[in-house]
């Protein structure tokens, strides 16, 4: 009982704490965008504005809710945004949360496919190196990680697009679904075809983290005690492995690979543009060079939310680890 | 070890796996290109029209709107066809539009065309708080079955143009999702609209206009890079293209540079330094303010040059706003790459050398900063060959590259780098028209020329648009005076970029209009001509 309370009352103090932050995100993002050089009518407008006259120029303003003071619009937006509307974007002309919902399956798609995949890839990747510390094998992964932690997404999404779509032919050049195909004779097939070369960059990226996490952990976990108890029984190798180190360094690594909900959505508006792979990081980025305040707002809060249940979930499996330990639970 | 082993089987077994999808996918691949084509287009020509297909809220107004039709529409030379039009005239005092209507016109849902539809669409366009700018309609009368009266507030010939640019929408079938699933009387019906992707349409089959060749067409909404490279891999018919891809070759296809009005050129304040307290800004340019400084920079530098060495030759001279369309005075073009001649200039007017070879007059020196769009690198390579020109001639030019909206506070009393090019001439009024001076960007030079003022009001006030174009070519020089670089030369006006289109070797696009400032859709506008040469 006493456990779920706790439970109960760490959920809500992290809750709170993610409204608090939520807020000033909101803030900051407004003040940037609020400071940006990008007038919204001009860019709407471009060189067709010497063919509108002042009047007419007036009714956008009206439309783009500009005419009002800056605080103004905030505490517009706010009032809106408290009762649950995220207002009408400027660009699309078309409600944000349904732009929000329309993108954010097609990115969550790649990023569930890559999480997974780099989680898998980079686990297996830690534990061969930090098995192995010091050998060729363990430098040539760290070496790896280390060019993959400090090269771009853009980059290895357009070296990847050269060499497999353009060069090889092996997959599409961009898009989700194949050119000039209907919907309902898009195959499942299709869609996996378009979704591997970004998922597949997202993914090298996202490797890097989590495989120098993990080998970490598990040399940490070489030099304790247990271990050399159980090589002293003569355990060595995948048996080691699967029996001493597996479980003490599978937990930490999700949570790890959790927590890196922030850098997965970073990467994603990356890879989209690259692919013009239709998700939210493309509206966002629309949306900051055109100075759609509703709808750069609204994909600011709903991306705070996706990576605050990220680092929520890595916290609550710390806890967990945490109470099991208390409990004098073998791990 | 041993513990390596089940890593390294799985290892290879993923590496396996890829192998094979992607062999799979080869096959599939090949299959695709072969199907279709002759009778199908894929193109990747400009953005996505975020807000949508709706033309009341500014959906095609250069280039084809693919899925309405318009009233009437100008042909190459930009004379006035008839559309959904069967006549139209124009009242004696310019206030009343009278138009009548073909009866044989269904929309794609196979439902008639009626003059209602006209009526909601100018209502809905004039309510739209879009770019669609109807300010001037009052109100839109129904005559008879067949026939609608638009009335003016005021006297406006370029009304006309606004008719060539609103597709016409169904009363029946618009919605708020109007945007998203547009039924119109164009030749082409949407199919399918990926967002973000691609936009697929097939031909209507109610069309009563002349019908393309290519019953589907695919437009893909891809990166500039993302749509090269398209192209290299064969994926793409028709491609736009920057001009630093132009040099590139793409087997199979063809470079074709469209002219355009596509203009950029420079704004040198007015008027002399002073400040405007109405507006609360300070305005004009002690060094520009002098006519002969404008005049000798506008003969002194080497358009050809900046098109050779900025544009890589994509681009052509610019000598106005509305190069090469119809409004333009052709006898404004002057001869420019004269470096002694605009020394000339100068020294008659009084202006001597200093030790530094830069001009001076009565203790101030012929010097001043230009302001360019920071993120612009066109307009950034323009402004500096600009300034290295200038020196030639012995005027001293300072660059600065600044945000918009750091350039708004300036440009009343400093020269910047702009681009227009509209295919209306009402751009020139806003431009250059007194009543205008300080109005956002409108006559941001505070140019003000009553003869000028005069045959604008005059253009605006005409019944056909040949009349007015009389009017408007007056207003750049009449012989004595006029707006252009031979009269008050408030602009420096330097090029006009080509649009690039990497182009299918067997697709023929035939001959296009002057383009405007809009890259993409507007290439659109003569789809119905496009073939297929085997």
């Amino acid at each position: 009982m006493l456990q779920i309370l706790n439970i109960g009352k760490f959920i809500l103090f992290r809750t709170i704490k993610f409204i608090i932050l939520l807020f000033a995100v909101i803030v900051c993002s407004f003040l940037l965008v609020s400071y940006s050089p990008v007038d919204p009518i001009q860019s709407y407008l471009g060189a067709e504005m010497m063919v509108v006259r002042e009047e007419q120029r007036e009714e956008i303003a009206e439309y783009f809710g500009v005419n009002e003071s800056k605080t103004e619009q905030f505490f517009h937006w706010l009032t809106m945004f408290l009762h649950g509307d995220l207002g009408t974007s400027l660009l699309y002309r078309q409600e944000v949360i349904v732009v929000i919902q329309e993108r954010f399956l097609a990115s969550f798609a790649l990023m569930a496919i890559s999480w997974i995949v780099s989680g898998i890839f980079g686990y297996v990747l830690g534990v061969i190196a930090g098995m192995n510390e010091g050998t060729m094998i363990d430098k040539a992964i760290k070496s790896f990680c280390f060019i993959l932690a400090s090269t771009p997404a853009f980059w290895i999404g357009i070296l990847l697009l050269i060499v497999f779509s353009l060069w090889l032919g092996w997959f599409p050049i961009g898009l989700s679904m194949p050119i000039g195909m209907l919907a309902e004779e898009v195959t499942v097939w299709d869609r996996l075809k378009h979704i591997i070369l970004p998922a597949l960059t997202l993914s090298i990226i996202g490797i890097s983290n989590i495989t120098l996490h993990t080998r970490q952990k598990v040399m940490d976990i070489l030099e304790s005690e247990f271990i050399r108890f159980a090589r002293a029984k003569g355990e060595e190798g995948f048996r080691l492995f699967a029996r001493h180190i597996f479980r003490n360094t599978l937990f930490p690594a999700i949570s790890v690979h959790f927590a890196s909900f922030g850098e997965l959505f970073g990467g994603v508006i990356l890879a989209e543009q690259v692919f013009s792979y239709p998700g939210l990081g493309q509206a966002i980025v629309q949306a900051g060079l055109n100075s759609d305040v509703p709808l750069l707002l609204g994909i600011v809060a709903f991306s705070a939310l996706f990576v605050f249940i990220g680092n929520l979930l890595a916290d609550l499996l710390y806890y967990f680890i945490d109470l099991r330990i208390k409990n004098g639970e073998t791990i | 070890m041993k513990f390596r082993n089940p890593f390294l089987r799985i290892g290879l077994l993923l590496t396996v796996c890829f192998i094979i999808a992607a062999c799979a996918s080869t096959n599939s691949h090949n299959d695709e290109k072969t199907l279709t084509k002759k009778d199908s287009l894929v193109l990747a020509i400009g953005s996505e029209p975020t807000d949508g297909f709706d033309p009341t809220t500014g959906w095609g107004r250069y280039g084809s709107p693919l899925f309405q039709s318009t009233l009437l529409t100008l042909d190459r030379d930009f004379n006035v066809q008839l559309d959904l039009a069967v006549n139209y005239n124009v009242s004696e005092d310019g206030l009343e539009w009278i138009v009548q209507l073909r009866d044989d016109v269904k929309f794609s849902d196979g439902e008639p065309l009626t003059i209602e539809d006209v009526i909601f669409t100018f209502e809905t366009a004039k309510n739209s708080q879009s770019v669609v700018d109807l300010q001037n309609l009052k109100k839109i009368e129904k005559l008879d079955a067949q026939t609608v009266k638009f009335v003016l507030e005021k006297p406006q010939s370029n009304f006309l143009y606004t008719l060539t640019m609103l597709g016409i929408v169904p009363k029946h079938a618009y919605s708020e999702n109007y945007r998203e699933n547009p039924i119109g009387s164009g030749p082409y019906k949407l199919v399918q609209w990926d967002k973000g992707q691609q936009l697929i349409v097939e031909e209507n089959p109610y069309y009563y206009g002349k019908k393309s060749p290519f019953k589907k067409l695919t437009f893909l909404f891809l990166s500039q890079d993302a749509a090269f490279l398209a192209a290299k891999a064969g994926q793409v018919d028709i491609v736009s293209v920057p001009p630093n891809l132009a040099k590139e070759t793409i087997p199979g296809m063809k470079l074709i540079a469209l002219d355009s009005v596509d203009n950029r050129g420079i704004m040198l304040p007015f008027v002399k330094p002073g400040y405007d307290a109405e507006k609360g800004i300070e305005i004009g340019h002690e060094v520009t303010s002098d006519l002969v400084i404008r005049k000798a920079l506008n003969i002194g530098i080497d358009r050809d040059k900046l098109v050779e060495d900025v544009l890589e030759g994509f681009g052509t001279p610019a000598f106005s706003v509305a190069d090469k369309l119809p409004w333009w005075n052709e006898e404004t073009t002057i001869e420019d790459g004269k470096v002694e001649k605009a020394e000339k200039l100068l020294m008659d007017a009084g202006w001597v050398k200093n030790a530094d070879g830069i001009f001076e007059k009565d203790g101030i020196k012929a010097s001043f900063t230009l302001v360019y769009p920071a993120s612009d690198q066109t307009r950034q390579s323009l402004a500096i060959a600009f300034k290295q020109m200038a020196k030639e001639i012995g005027i001293e030019v300072k660059t600065e590259g600044k945000s918009w909206s750091e350039i708004e506070e300036v440009m009343y009393s400093t020269p910047v780098v702009m681009g227009w090019g509209s295919h209306d001439p009402i751009e020139m009024y806003h431009l250059y028209h007194s009543k205008y001076r300080g109005q956002g960007y409108s006559n941001a030079n505070y140019y003000s020329n009553e003869k000028v003022d005069q045959y604008m009001d005059q253009a605006i006030h005409a019944i056909t648009p040949e009349e007015a174009n009389e009017y408007w070519k007056k207003a750049q020089w009449d012989g004595e005076t006029g707006f252009s670089a031979l009269g008050d030369a408030p602009w420096i006006w330097l090029v006009n970029l080509q649009h690039l289109y990497f182009v299918n070797d067997h697709l023929n696009i035939g001959e296009q209009k002057i383009q405007p400032h809009g890259h993409g859709w507007p290439i659109t506008e003569f789809i119905a001509n496009w073939t297929w040469e085997e």
